[in-house]
């Protein structure tokens, strides 16, 4: 499967025809679980995305010598190697940040987005290729938890980015785990919406 | 057939190098990380105490490192405890048994500085034990000063969270009432039991008594608008010391939805206040009925 976009559109691909929350419905934990505010969002997107394009670009350096039985546990392997080095490097480098983030990039070796998207073309295409893809994917997922982080943050704590906007807390609820559910399924169906829209008033010009 | 050998070739190829990069930045980074951690506990010491920028004068700190002992089937507590005459520093260690009598009394002749390194402090004590007695390494803590005065203490500790573990550190008035603590680790769930690091969790344990802390239980209501407003001091000074004088006497409110961290993190405070207080009690009297002169 050639990739024929150029690199702007595969990053455009990563935010919005194939974003990963909302249209591949990938890496659903983190979606529901840790998206309970915009920082947690901010926070854990950023360090995804960087595993993401270091493990795309890791795979697409290596595609030729991988032996294809077993693709997954290299795969696997990849990921961890570079969630632990981001890890020990934001420990010893940036410790305010870490003290916030060290949490979230822990788990990030449990995603299905970045087994699956260097499955998908990491392992097929060539490198400044997946350097981007792994940069839209990355970004996708960026703007999906900040957007699901924003709407749980207003309704359940009534603040946006730790800054009380409501003064008061509308429903609890949207703070626990059940409510990630409702966020996350209500939004795939906004989008999904949106994009209907947008192509029939494309098709209708 | 001969698919498998490559397999496992290129398998253990992987690792080895995926091994080299995690190692590599494993031992770059390390130094790095602990400056960062110990940089990070003075801070936090410093700002538990409730200083802001520069100690005053009329301040100073010791460190006092515990060890457990044993020789043959015995087991003996041992205080690493600075000395008080020399002004140049220098130790004691004295070793207590279980029930808190004095067995042994060694001079260690290290500074300051030496102490604090875990290897230097281990190799110049095991120097002056005799022969065929193990020691490891328990716990340290600070004892704070004004004016020469015992006036506070800084103690750290770690017990089971929900997840994993919490790592506090706790600042202790001298007689035993809680000053406040810092959350230095955990792995809690954020927004839920990660809740343990806002102040309107971790000041309700603020200035609560010895006595009020061993029957301290967590209960599951809402905390008072007016108690809220003080523990975020969203209200002025002398107000808020007002409504925290009030609700002294208070259990704990639950964090929402994360009423075992709640638990835990009270239950852990609780065992270390007990633990500490006894061991300071026991090992005061020592000091007492044995005339010994450090600085405690």
């Amino acid at each position: 499967m050639a990739n024929d976009k150029t690199n702007f559109q595969l990053v455009a691909n990563g935010i919005l025809a194939e974003n990963p929350i909302f249209k591949l419905a990938l890496s659903m934990c983190p979606a529901v679980g840790i998206s309970t505010t915009v920082m947690n969002g901010v926070m854990l997107g950023i360090a995804v995305l960087f595993v993401q394009v270091f493990s795309s670009v890791t795979i697409s350096l290596f595609k030729n010598v991988i032996h294809p039985r077993i693709r997954i546990p290299t795969y696997t392997l990849t990921i961890a190697t570079w969630v632990t080095v981001i890890d020990l490097t934001l420990a010893a480098a940036l410790p305010e940040a870490y003290a916030k983030m060290g949490i979230f990039v822990k788990i990030i070796v449990a995603f299905a987005i970045i087994t699956m998207r260097l499955e998908m073309f990491a392992c097929k295409e060539p490198v400044q290729a997946s350097f981007w893809d792994g940069l839209g994917m990355g970004l996708g997922f960026l703007v999906g938890m900040v957007v699901i982080g924003f709407v749980r943050e207003l309704l359940g704590s009534g603040a946006i980015l730790g800054y009380d906007v409501l003064g008061f807390k509308p429903l609890l609820f949207f703070i626990l785990p059940s409510a990630g559910f409702f966020v996350v399924g209500l939004m795939m169906a906004f989008f999904n919406y949106i994009e209907i829209a947008y192509k029939r008033s494309k098709g209708q010009k | 057939m001969k698919d498998i050998f490559t397999i496992i070739f290129r398998l253990t190829l992987s690792c080895v190098l995926a091994g080299t990069v995690m190692g590599t930045t494993f031992v770059l980074t390390n130094k790095a990380k602990k400056h960062n951690e110990h940089v990070k506990e003075e801070r936090v010491a410093f700002s538990l105490l409730g200083f802001k920028g520069e100690v005053p004068e009329s301040v100073t700190m010791e460190t006092a490192y515990r060890y457990v002992l044993s020789r043959g089937g015995d087991q003996f507590i041992g205080y690493l405890m600075p000395r008080q005459e020399s002004k140049e520093g220098g130790y004691r260690f004295l070793q207590l048994d279980l029930d808190g009598n004095l067995a042994e009394k060694y001079r260690v002749d290290i500074t300051a500085e030496q102490a604090a390194g875990a290897k230097e402090r281990d190799q110049s004590i095991s120097a002056v034990l005799p022969q065929g007695v193990e020691m490891r390494f328990a716990e340290q803590f600070k004892i704070v000063f004004r004016d020469g005065v015992r006036s506070a203490y800084l103690i750290s500790g770690k017990f089971p969270g929900f997840k994993t573990h919490i790592a506090v550190m706790m600042a202790l008035d001298s007689d035993f009432s809680i000053i406040g603590f810092e959350v230095l680790e955990h792995e809690e769930d954020p927004g839920l039991g990660g809740e343990i690091e806002k102040p309107y969790f971790k000041n309700q344990f603020k200035g609560k008594s010895f006595e009020v802390v061993q029957d301290l239980e967590v209960v599951k209501s809402p905390i008072p608008e007016d108690y809220l407003k003080a523990l975020e001091v969203d209200i002025p000074p002398e107000a808020v010391k007002k409504v925290m004088q009030q609700h002294r006497g208070d259990d704990i409110y639950a964090l929402t939805g994360a009423t075992i961290s709640t638990v835990a993190v009270t239950e852990g405070l609780k065992g270390m206040i007990k633990k500490f207080a006894y061991r300071v009690n026991v090992l005061d009297s020592v000091i007492d009925n044995q005339q010994i002169a450090v600085s405690f």
